[in-house]
């Protein structure tokens, strides 16, 4: 695994101009760019009231007071904090593939949580192997970035995925609704469809990406191979020629399509990556028009 | 269609186990291998179908061909595959040139060497091309100059390198490593052929020996009239230092009797010459006498033309005549006259006690019974020196009848042999600690030797007094005494001209011990030692000296050493030129383009299946392509040389 800074000053810069965005409304506390229908705290002016016994003095229109000697209260905007989590897959099949994808996936998630910060978004970074492991909270702008850059290098592609039992950790632990942004290869001995549909049933917004070696779509191997689970050491012996690479990547492409339509179908995004393509090729390419940069 | 270097069924068994070892590595290549993955879920659905399909153990045949062929075309390089007929098999022959000082010998045709040197040539151009010869000069060494070569033109140049050297040709040397050598090198010998004028020495013309059977002896220059020195010799005469004795050797080498004159020059002017005259195979030696004592090169030369020009001249350097000088204070000067007059090499002045001065220009001062106001600064010889002036201090006086041991371990006491000697009366003194006691009596030391610098020795009697005047000690002692505190001017001094090779000096009497035996700049020369002289070889021309005890014996290497006796060769040994070899029938060599060919099998193989283990099918066409371009690329650059 390599040490060396995933990334760069130059490409954070590049990322200064995106802002995540969300398709759904969720209730939720003050803080945070997205303009709201909901009035509430904030620092944008939105509409008068008369003044209730009980309501904030600080939010009484004194001027008017003067004015017309009647107590009125100033409305603001509620500017609505919208919990982002992105949920990191840091098991052993991750570390699979000539380029590892577990690098791809957490230079993703860092410029994700970069492009968070700039817009002073709060994002729950939640890495996941059998269940949840350890979280890190980015919020505070970019100067806070160097922490989360920490958090993901010190991350090991190592374990088995149970996606049931992360979804179920998730949403026991988070009942506030929000936007679940997932990076993983989802490839399980299970199906992950399931996991994901009760994710999206407890009304969290789906962003699937999902990340895969070339090896992982196309093997290149011919002849007899002797083949390792990476997470569960199961072995599987058998001759592989182009007609069973081409079944395989059938198979693959079929479980792509899966995910892809479970994501849409519950009004959230997917986006399929390819660890030949460059991180931030990806990024100004198909996640920006996948998922929606702004 | 023939293979050079191995036969058939050693070609069959070396690819037969080639191939199996391909075919081994192959299939252990192509056999099962182990991969990590992220799942097996796409796998399973992947082999579900061709669940009955036929299990191939060798999936990509042109891999193997290809490695194949390429094994069977290097082993066949290797194997030195030819197209043609095979001619008769080649031979290894051993070509001795002799390179003595003898064929330095001119003839009407030139040097007997020029002469032999074209013989040589043509022995290598009637050979066969395909046989292989070794060139070995034989002088009194034997030694190869090539190994065997097929290369005609290495040959050639190392005969036309070969040159006469000093010494004289040892055949019998020479025929036997000529013929170890072939038999070490198994294959098929041939000839053993020799070259040369067949001059041996003596000795091995009188040792009949059995010739190789191979032999075959190609005779330059015949019969040739030469007289020549063989050795000169120098010494001092024993009486009178300041003159020389010379002896002379010359030697008629030819078939003919000889009248020649020998001239003796001193410094460029002649102190002699003698006329003599020489049968056939016969030695004169010639006695001349020199008196100088001044250094210079003395030049023995044979008047006359001959075949060798090189033995009938010779130069020695004679050193200068060096006297010790000795400076004698003495109130009774005639009692030490006797005993320094009887050596030669002393050259005594005598003064009275009052002329006395401590750094009088001499090699040896002797204060005779005086107390000098200062001591002689170099090296001196006190007699009986008063007990308050003496440089050993004075502890007695020994009795009158005293018998005087000698002491046999210092130089001082060499040949002296008067045990019965009894002293009137003598000073016994009391060495200090570096002081040699060189004779004693009962009291204490008589005779002290200090080794300074200075040497200084003290006699506590005088030997030219009393009773002692008539014993030979008296003399010897004084003798030994300016010996021991001056060795270089009594070393003596032998000087020979001979030929290089191998030198017996005979050494002196009681000179055994302390052999050295050097060259002009000091290198040790390996010498054997017998009773009565060393032996050592040196084949170079140069100057070697032998240190023995008090001798010195200088050989100067200038003579060359011709052989005085003529080889015949048995009738069963064939001669002359060997017959020119047939034109032969030319078969093309294959070996090149062989592998040549092994070597694309095997660079094409790696470029379609890759040189590494891991072998990416999804890459062939890319491969392909790449090899395309190469072909593309080498037809443009033929197209571009057209």
């Amino acid at each position: 695994m390599s040490e060396q800074p995933f990334v760069d000053q130059k490409f954070l810069e590049k990322l200064e101009r995106l802002a995540l965005r969300w398709q759904r409304s969720f209730p939720g506390l003050v803080g945070g760019h997205n303009p709201s229908r909901y009035p509430g705290f904030g620092l944008e002016f939105l509409d008068h009231r008369h003044f209730h016994h009980g309501d904030d003095l600080r939010a009484v229109n004194w001027r008017a007071y003067l004015r017309f000697e009647k107590l009125f209260l100033k409305i603001f905007r509620l500017e609505p904090h919208t919990p982002v989590r992105l949920l990191l897959d840091a098991s052993a099949s991750m570390a699979t593939g000539r380029r590892p994808k577990f690098d791809y996936a957490r230079t993703l998630a860092a410029a994700l949580c970069y492009v968070g910060l700039v817009r002073l978004e709060t994002i729950l970074l939640l890495p996941f192997r059998a269940g949840l492991e350890g979280s890190c909270r980015c919020a505070g702008g970019r100067h806070r970035f160097a922490p989360v850059a920490e958090f993901l290098a010190q991350l090991r592609p190592e374990g088995r995925t149970d996606y049931l039992q992360t979804v179920r950790q998730f949403v026991s632990r988070y009942v506030d609704r929000g936007l679940a942004i997932v990076i993983s290869d989802f490839l399980d001995e299970q199906p992950c469809e399931k996991a994901l549909q009760h994710l999206a049933d407890f009304g969290h917004e789906l962003m699937l990406i999902q990340v895969w070696a070339e090896e992982d779509r196309a093997p290149p191997w011919e002849g007899r191979l002797e083949l390792i689970d990476a997470e569960s050491g199961a072995r599987l012996e058998l001759d592989f020629d182009r007609e069973a690479r081409e079944r395989y990547t059938a198979a693959f492409d079929a479980h792509s399509r899966s995910l892809r339509r479970l994501a849409l179908g519950n009004g959230g995004r997917y986006a399929g990556l390819s660890t030949a393509v460059g991180v931030e090729d990806a990024i100004f390419g198909p996640l920006a028009q996948v998922v929606g940069f702004e | 269609m023939f293979l050079l270097n191995l036969t058939p069924g050693q070609f069959l068994g070396l690819l037969a186990g080639g191939a199996a070892l391909v075919l081994a590595l192959y299939l252990l290549d192509r056999s099962r291998r182990r991969l990590v993955v992220a799942t097996l879920r796409f796998w399973t659905a992947a082999r579900e179908a061709p669940q009955a399909r036929r299990r191939r153990r060798i999936q990509q045949w042109p891999s193997l061909l290809l490695q194949l062929a390429g094994l069977a075309l290097l082993l066949a390089a290797l194997g030195g595959l030819h197209w043609g007929s095979r001619g008769p098999a080649a031979r290894d022959h051993v070509l001795i040139l002799e390179t003595s000082a003898w064929m330095a010998a001119r003839t009407a045709q030139g040097t007997l060497m020029e002469q032999a040197r074209a013989l040589a040539r043509s022995c290598v151009r009637a050979l066969p091309a395909r046989d292989r010869v070794m060139l070995v000069r034989a002088d009194a060494l034997a030694t190869p100059a090539t190994a065997f070569e097929n290369d005609r033109a290495i040959l050639e140049r190392a005969i036309a390198d070969s040159a006469p050297s000093a010494t004289a040709l040892r055949l019998q040397q020479a025929l036997a490593l000529a013929a170890r050598t072939q038999r070490w090198r198994g294959g098929s010998p041939g000839e053993i052929l020799f070259v040369g004028s067949g001059r041996v020495l003596a000795e091995e013309s009188e040792d009949a020996f059995a010739p190789p059977a191979n032999l075959r002896v190609i005779t330059a220059g015949g019969p040739l009239e030469n007289c020549g020195l063989r050795r000169i010799g120098l010494e001092r005469s024993v009486r009178d230092p300041g003159q020389w004795n010379i002896f002379v050797v010359a030697r008629n080498y030819g078939t003919a009797p000889q009248r020649r004159r020998i001239r003796l020059e001193f410094g460029g002017a002649p102190v002699g010459s003698e006329e003599f005259h020489l049968a056939p195979g016969a030695e004169q030696s010639l006695a001349f006498r020199l008196r100088t004592q001044a250094a210079g090169w003395l030049t023995a030369r044979l008047e006359g033309r001959d075949a060798l020009a090189a033995d009938d001249e010779a130069t020695l350097e004679l050193p200068a005549l060096r006297l010790l000088r000795v400076l004698v204070y003495s109130r009774q000067p005639e009692l030490l006259r006797p005993l320094l007059a009887a050596n030669p090499w002393v050259r005594a002045e005598y003064r009275s006690p009052a002329q006395y001065q401590p750094d009088a220009a001499a090699d040896l001062v002797l204060v005779d019974g005086f107390r000098p106001p200062a001591p002689p600064r170099g090296p001196a010889l006190w007699i009986e020196p008063p007990a308050a002036g003496s440089p050993v201090p004075v502890a007695g006086r020994a009795r009158a009848g005293e018998p005087v041991r000698w002491r046999p371990d210092h130089p001082v006491t060499e040949g002296l042999g008067a045990r019965d000697l009894r002293l009137e009366g003598a000073d016994v003194y009391s060495p200090s600690a570096g002081d040699a006691v060189v004779a004693e009596v009962e009291q204490g030391p008589v005779v002290v030797a200090r080794s300074g610098p200075p040497k200084v020795a003290v006699l506590g009697f005088h030997p030219g007094r009393s009773r002692m005047r008539y014993e030979l000690a008296a003399p010897l002692l004084v003798a030994n005494i300016l010996r021991w505190i001056e060795p270089e001017v009594f070393r003596r001094w032998e000087a020979h001209a001979q030929s290089a090779g191998s030198v017996s000096a005979e050494l002196p009497e009681g000179a055994q011990e302390r052999v050295r035996v050097l060259t002009e700049d000091g290198r040790a020369v390996p010498f054997t030692q017998g009773e009565r002289g060393v032996r050592f070889f040196w084949a170079e021309p140069g100057l070697i000296r032998v240190f023995a005890g008090a001798g010195e014996m200088v050989y100067s290497l200038s003579l060359p050493q011709v052989a005085e006796a003529q080889w015949t060769p048995p009738a069963a040994v064939r001669r002359g030129l060997p017959p020119a070899a047939a034109a032969e029938t030319r078969a093309a060599d294959l070996s090149p383009w062989l592998a040549l060919g092994g070597a694309l099998c095997i660079l094409v193989e790696w470029l379609l299946y890759g040189a590494s283990g891991l072998r990416v099918a999804g890459r062939g066409g890319l491969r392909w392509a790449r090899l395309g371009l190469l072909s593309r690329g080498a037809a443009g650059a033929g197209g571009r040389g057209r």
